[in-house]
């Protein structure tokens, strides 16, 4: 079976149709993991016990595949009364799985913040909060763009993982074209090539965002 | 100029004023290192104190642990009567009785300078953006920083770091000001301009407990020179004393390799 260029053309615009639903999702678990992540890595340094409960959450969430939230989450779920649309599934199946990894991230940029910060925070008198919200926080963001960026990046790549649960996304679109044409080759490549170039922008957005962040003075 | 008030301090019967701080017995561990030994000192209003000795002495951890910085196992600490908590105080504590300078001067640095100075006030002292802006540019004028006021800490030497530091500090109108080794990471040639304020400070009448390994500056401005080892005091004196001549063999030995 040869590769059929035209054949692969006509593709391109009922998968270009779906670039927006990879687009959404990425995007919203990238937000929805940083949330639940910086809560985690929150709930980490706090009190003893909840402390705990945060790391164990983390190491739950990081040892198990993505898949395995899916799944739970669009079949195991609806058996509690429980049933979420598609999309849903997919943004809260990623957000939970990269949850843990954005949880160590967050760590990693807290810690690399030098002692002496909070200790200036602390003589002046500002509260806990005030030292995360004021002090901490602008300075983590600096330290946490580039590794954000990387897992904007996997997320992006893991959108794939949706086509099991029947989201129309890219990949999702390519094995309906392939099941309705019995071409696999053609729309494959077509949501490959499309998935890369969203990946290479994604990138340089990343980049673009890491210059913006830098330290004014050092710009 | 609009000035904060001072915040009430509740003072110890029949000591009003007189002590600014009092340590009796003080112990700190460190695990099951003893940093801190049995330590007495007291400090009276406007005096000035200067710390030597050793690394490892313990004097950074002495001003640290009256900083509330660091806790501590055994004894007391009371700063204007009030007993300081042995427990590490993570929660908010309001307006801090002491201004504390770093050695890494420790500033913000997503921060401008006159950002440093008034979030503190702000957040705190809760003053409104205005009065927190006039209060800290009048005390970065003081330190002699003011055209610096937008620049970010990056932006500066350091020794217009440190003075940005002081004036950080001084913002809050602490009544006790302390020095970790201030000087300790400067260039040799920002050092004087570091200790000109903290000398302009002292003849202001602020309790100033410093610890320091200039002895020009102990000399000039010091009411008392305690001498440190091993997580004891070795030897208080007044400077004439301590360094023309100390009554503790310890701190001649001391002297000899400080001031050769």
């Amino acid at each position: 079976m040869n590769f059929d260029p035209i054949m692969a053309l006509s593709c391109v615009p009922a998968i270009l149709g779906v670039v927006a639903t990879t687009v959404e999702v990425t995007l919203a678990s990238c937000l929805g993991s940083c949330i639940l992540g910086f809560g985690l890595e929150m709930a980490r340094r706090s009190g003893v016990s909840t402390g705990y409960a945060a790391r164990f959450i983390i190491d739950f969430v990081r040892s198990t595949p993505a898949l395995a939230w899916l799944y739970f989450l669009y079949f195991v779920l609806p058996r509690f009364d429980i049933v979420l649309p598609p999309m849903a599934v997919g943004i809260v199946g990623l957000s939970i799985y990269f949850s843990g990894y954005l949880a160590e991230v967050f760590k990693a940029g807290i810690d690399a913040i030098p002692q002496g910060q909070s200790e200036a925070a602390k003589a002046l008198g500002l509260s806990r909060i005030d030292t995360m919200a004021f002090v901490l926080f602008p300075q983590m963001l600096r330290n946490v763009a580039a590794p954000i960026g990387n897992y904007f990046i996997s997320i992006l790549k893991a959108t794939p993982y949706l086509a099991t649960i029947a989201v129309p996304e890219m990949l999702g679109r390519a094995f309906d074209i392939a099941s309705d044409t019995y071409r696999y080759a053609e729309p494959l490549v077509v949501a490959g090539v499309l998935l890369l170039l969203l990946a290479l922008a994604a990138a340089q957005l990343v980049r673009l965002l890491e210059r913006k962040l830098a330290h004014p003075s050092r710009r | 100029m609009s000035k904060a008030p001072i915040s009430e301090i509740e003072t110890g019967e029949g000591n009003k004023q007189s002590k600014a701080i009092e340590i009796a017995g003080l112990d700190k561990w460190y695990g099951k290192f003893h940093a801190l030994k049995n330590i007495e000192l007291s400090v009276a209003t406007g005096q000035r104190v200067v710390l030597c000795g050793p690394s490892g002495s313990g004097k950074s951890t002495l001003v640290r642990c009256v900083g509330q910085l660091e806790g501590f196992q055994g004894g007391t600490i009371r700063v204007f009567g009030k007993r300081l908590d042995g427990l590490r105080q993570d929660a908010s504590r309001g307006r801090p009785f002491a201004g504390m300078v770093f050695q890494q001067f420790n500033l913000f640095p997503h921060l401008t300078v006159l950002g440093n100075c008034t979030l503190a006030l702000r957040r705190v002292l809760k003053q409104p953006a205005p009065t927190a802006r006039e209060i800290a540019l009048h005390h970065l004028d003081k330190v002699k920083v003011r055209e610096q006021a937008q620049k970010f800490p990056a932006q500066l030497s350091g020794g217009q770091q440190q003075r940005v530091a002081i004036a950080r500090a001084l913002c809050l109108e602490p009544r006790i000001m302390l020095f970790d080794e201030p000087t300790s990471a400067l260039d040799p040639e920002m050092v004087k301009e570091v200790l000109d304020v903290m000398t302009d400070l002292a003849k202001g009448g602020m309790t100033m407990v410093c610890v320091t390994h200039e002895p020009g500056f102990a000399r000039a401005i010091a009411d008392e020179v305690v001498l440190m080892d091993e997580g004891r005091i070795v030897e208080v004196s007044p400077p004439d004393v301590f360094f023309a001549a100390p009554k503790q063999e310890r701190t001649r030995q001391f002297l000899a390799k400080v001031l050769q």
